[in-house]
């Protein structure tokens, strides 16, 4: 199988130093950069298929140049090489503008992917939007909110558990095939010793839009959204604590609720 | 009055690459999350842990020294000591495990003929076989020229007849690199040595004594008797009388694993001094804030990171070949060792009552701090090579 | 070109969903700021209960039978119903931040090339297009963004708008479906509903969430008991997840759902980030929990400092004693 990780390289939450710019956009120097966390699901599921099926695993990033240390290491865990795209004229870029980019650039692989993976969504933009784009632009099914992905190689189709409001459904698709996937794929591995060693002589093949069809970006980075401004949210009223014993806690609880309307 | 011309290269400041810190970052959570649970047990029951040698071996942290063509990852010194120090901050056994495995392999590394690398090597990088280092006596401890272990050469065989003592995992190695007297008549003490590599299935071999122990507990140390052990001549690490030369050497390499696993006991009891102070109360609020308290993790925190910046720039300038490498490894060590020492003993002293007794490991943090100052060069010998690397450039 | 917005709706057992009402109500305040035009739309196998509920809050609303999407999944069949009200001079189109919705918005993206802001709290109308509010970062910044052109997506979390039945109700068109999806469609073979999951978390008024502190499985009663007596829904934190204690779909935060309740109520949950980015905009926070210095208590309206397997029933035996007074 050939399969194709859309991995985005995304301030660290964990590290929680994110903050915007003077632009109003994500200053993406402030803050430790890690492969966005969704995106490891995505990434464990293809390693695992590739293990049991054979075959190999490409990341594909769009994002500044030194992105190529955070996708060493989705080296390091053990896909066989990369694609960054990187461009001052991608910088801050739109949803249409990124759709575009990351879907040329897969079609311009010379060999076709049986499956393209995503992460459900992004911690650095939540929208959740980028793999249906991707669907789209290159005419191919979706099966987003994965939780279970089983290829039968010999029908050409994916079986994928799609988690729905009330629990999941069962869904098939013919490959190729583009998918969104969630945490319930199964906890990303930590790169081996091995694996980080191996991954300083995978090759991560740069990228700009030079490379790419003409048309992608538009002119002058005028993009369809933009922020006007930005301020820090309302702080929470001071809570209180309640250290009484259970009973009186229990009372000061019921209080409150009682305060709010909540029973 | 003689010119001082101290024309030590000037190192640079050391920051570690991403790889580095990936590899160190895998070995951590190993560390966290299979080292740390084992740690008390070990110590407690005193017993050869086999199932962290097993996890070294799985996850590769073996291969970590050894070049890729045997099998290893082909890392320099400084990733090697950033895993012993990873394993050592929760456990000085299983970091020793790997420091010694180390240690036993870097006579065959410097050495040995391709013949004999590619014969041992692949499976002391696996993790497959152990290897141990058997230099000290009873009586040759730091001074070699004690050496009374002899090995006479008999066709092609030598005849090894003697006693090793203090010989770390020398009970669970399947090789020992013995020093032993090959030419008793040499011109100087220094050429008497030759090193010889021992398979311990060879009959004649055998473990008298396992040493009762303050500190690294899981780690077997042991007497080994050779009772005319016969070994091939091409067992023979370099040429003969070169033993001294060879362990001198090796020392070079090894002493900073033993500085990794002082900076990483280290590190490990700041880390639980820290926390406890956050959460011990003590007249109405946590002992971290009080002045006293913050006072001695902060000096604690500032020995740790020191000796840790002066180990990692010891590995680049031995790693970078420096002809000042006996004096880079020493200071390593011995800063290490002391600092060590003082801030587990320091740690006992923050949690108080509690870091007496062993619901806390910081007692035995302390007592396993207190080998590193004694093994691979007690801190005196560490200083009396400092001392003279200084005076001979002084001169 | 005179603004016309279309809400989207979702239709869950033949109902529309409540985020769906809070959708159309966005789209009508929307459209009359702009003395423009709004209408709902329904694409369902059986679209029209759901479409007569949504009149209730919109002047006009499309309702497509589409019998594909009992057996397909449904993006595809709604994105070409929008593409068709777009050539018929809608303007702008907000989803729900549900799966479908996200699903439906990045198809648009792509089809129309026109912009999308994520996640909505709230949207007013400004000069030529809507300002849309929203939460970045995990909760530190509150942004207010704009399209650049005429056209564009918002989606709409649960909770960001109250929802308001319209003064009059509106008119229903019904319609054929659209003759193709926009990509090829996925067969939907099975649909496996699981146990507690009839409730959604993210609609859920009151959620009850436990964290590692519960203990374990069996835990959890105590917060099915509180549940159930606040008529809530119980949430989890990731480490209750990660511990196999509940499935992850009910998971709060970060890699799970991101929840606005009126109540919430923390059970041995510590608050670290990546749960707050999930629950820190409900109304009310209530947290127990033994460690006095569980994040969490930051954020908690009230904090009660104790353990929850005591205060938990002491608290349900109070609930118990007011509601029989």
């Amino acid at each position: 199988m050939r399969i194709l990780v859309l991995t985005k390289p995304v301030p660290d939450p964990a590290a929680g130093a994110e903050r915007l710019g003077p632009d109003l956009r994500l200053d993406r120097a402030s803050s430790p950069t890690v492969v966005n966390g969704n995106d490891e699901y995505a990434l464990e599921a293809a390693l695992r298929l590739v293990e049991a099926h054979g075959g190999e695993v490409v990341i594909l990033a769009m994002a500044p140049a030194n992105a190529v240390e955070t996708m060493r290491k989705a080296l390091a865990m053990g896909a066989h090489r990369g694609i960054l795209i990187t461009d001052p004229a991608l910088a801050g870029a739109d949803l249409p503008t990124t759709i575009r980019v990351l879907a040329a650039a897969i079609a311009a692989a010379p060999e076709p992917f049986d499956l393209i993976l995503a992460g459900f969504d992004t911690s650095d933009g939540n929208g959740g939007a980028v793999a249906a784009g991707i669907a789209v632009r290159l005419g191919l099914p979706l099966c987003s909110a994965a939780a279970l992905i089983e290829p039968d190689l010999a029908a050409g189709s994916v079986r994928v558990r799609r988690l729905s409001a009330k629990g999941y459904d069962v869904v098939e698709a013919p490959m190729p095939t583009v998918l969104s996937c969630t945490q319930a794929l199964g906890e990303p591995r930590y790169p081996s010793l091995k694996g980080i060693m191996a991954a300083r002589s995978r090759e991560i093949a740069v990228r700009s839009l030079a490379d790419l069809p003409e048309g992608l970006a538009p002119a002058d980075r005028g993009w369809a959204t933009k922020v006007l401004s930005a301020a820090p949210p309302e702080a929470r009223a001071v809570g209180r604590t309640v250290t009484a014993g259970p009973a009186d806690a229990a009372r000061e609880i019921a209080d409150f609720l009682a305060d709010r309307r909540l029973i | 009055m003689p010119v001082m011309t101290m024309n030590a290269p000037a190192p640079g400041l050391v920051r570690l690459s991403d790889e580095q810190i990936l590899l160190r970052d895998a070995v951590r959570v190993l560390a966290d999350e299979r080292v740390a649970p084992r740690a008390a047990a070990i110590d407690r029951d005193a017993v050869w842990p086999e199932d962290m040698r097993r996890l070294l071996g799985e996850h590769d942290v073996f291969a970590i020294p050894f070049s890729e063509q045997h099998g290893g990852l082909g890392a320099d010194l400084l990733t090697l000591c950033l895993a012993i120090e990873q394993l050592s901050r929760h456990c000085a056994t299983t970091g020793l495990i790997l420091a010694v495995q180390a240690l036993g392999a870097i006579p065959i590394q410097v050495a040995g003929t391709p013949e004999q690398q590619d014969r041992w090597l692949p499976r002391l990088a696996s993790g497959e076989k152990l290897i141990a280092f058997g230099m000290t006596e009873a009586d040759a401890g730091s001074d070699p020229s004690g050496i009374r272990t002899k090995a006479v050469l008999d066709g092609d065989e030598y005849v090894i007849d003697g006693t090793k003592r203090f010989i770390s995992q020398g009970s669970v190695a399947s090789y020992v690199v013995v020093f032993a007297v090959t030419n008793p008549g040499a011109d100087k003490p220094s050429r008497r040595l030759s090193a010889i590599l021992v398979e311990t299935d060879r009959p004649g071999f055998a473990v008298t004594r396992l040493e009762h122990k303050m500190g690294i507990r899981g780690s077997p140390t042991a007497e080994l008797a050779f009772d005319g052990v016969r070994v091939p001549v091409a067992n023979r690490l370099g040429e003969e009388g070169q033993g001294f030369a060879i362990a001198m050497q090796t020392f070079e390499r090894s002493r900073p694993g033993i500085a990794a696993q002082a900076v990483g006991i280290a590190q490990g009891a700041l880390e639980v001094a820290a926390s406890y102070a956050t959460q011990r109360r003590q007249f109405g609020k946590p002992i971290g804030e009080l002045q006293m308290v913050q006072a001695m993790l902060a000096d604690m925190d500032a020995a740790t990171e020191a000796a840790r910046h002066l180990l990692y720039t010891a590995c680049e300038e031995i790693e970078a070949g420096t002809p000042d490498a006996a004096r880079w490894a020493s200071i390593a060590k011995l800063v290490a060792g002391d600092t060590a020492m003082r801030v587990t003993t320091d740690a006992v002293q923050v949690l108080g009552g509690y870091g007496y007794i062993d619901e806390y490991p910081v007692e035995r943090m302390m007592r396993d701090a207190k080998i590193t100052q004694l093994y691979e060069g007690t801190q005196q010998i560490q200083r009396l090579i400092v001392a003279r690397s200084l005076l001979a450039r002084s001169g | 070109m005179t603004p016309m917005i279309v809400a989207v709706a979702e239709v869950a057992d033949g109902a529309l969903t409540r985020l769906s009402t809070e959708i159309a109500t966005l789209a009508r305040t929307l459209a009359g700021e702009a003395g423009g035009s709004a209408a709902g739309l329904v694409v369902d196998a059986a679209p029209d209960a759901a479409a007569a509920q949504l009149a209730a809050y919109l002047p006009r609303v499309v309702a497509v039978a589409s019998p594909a999407t009992g057996r397909e999944t449904w993006a595809p069949h709604a994105a070409a119903e929008l593409r068709r009200l777009v050539d018929e001079g809608a303007t702008h189109v907000i989803l729900p931040t549900t799966t479908d919705g996200r699903d439906v918005g990045g198809m648009l993206v792509a089809l129309l090339g026109w912009g999308l802001l994520a996640n909505a709290e709230g949207a007013t109308w400004d000069g030529d297009g809507p300002v849309v509010h929203a939460s970045v970062l995990g909760g530190k910044a509150i942004t207010r963004s704009a399209f650049a052109g005429a056209t564009g997506i918002i989606t709409v979390p649960p909770g960001a708008v109250a929802a308001v039945e319209a003064d009059a109700t509106g008119s229903v068109e019904a319609r054929a479906g659209a003759d193709a999806p926009v990509i090829p469609a996925v067969s939907v073979l099975e649909r496996v509903a699981e146990a507690g999951a009839a409730v959604s978390l993210e609609e859920a008024r009151v959620v009850i969430t436990a964290g590692r502190g519960i203990g374990g499985p069996e835990g959890f009663a105590f917060a099915d008991e509180l549940a159930e007596l606040l008529g809530g829904v119980v949430g989890a934190t990731r480490a209750a997840v990660d511990a196999g204690w509940i499935a992850y779909a009910r998971q709060i935060g970060q890699t799970g759902k991101i929840v606005k309740p009126a109540l919430y109520v923390g059970l041995g949950v510590s608050g670290a980030m990546q749960h707050r980015v999930g629950m820190q905009a409900s109304e009310a926070i209530v947290a127990i929990n033994r460690d006095p210095d569980a994040p969490i208590a930051e954020i908690a309206d009230l904090f009660v400092l104790g353990d929850l397997l005591e205060v938990v029933p002491a608290l349900v035996s109070e609930l118990r004693a007011r509601r029989g007074a």
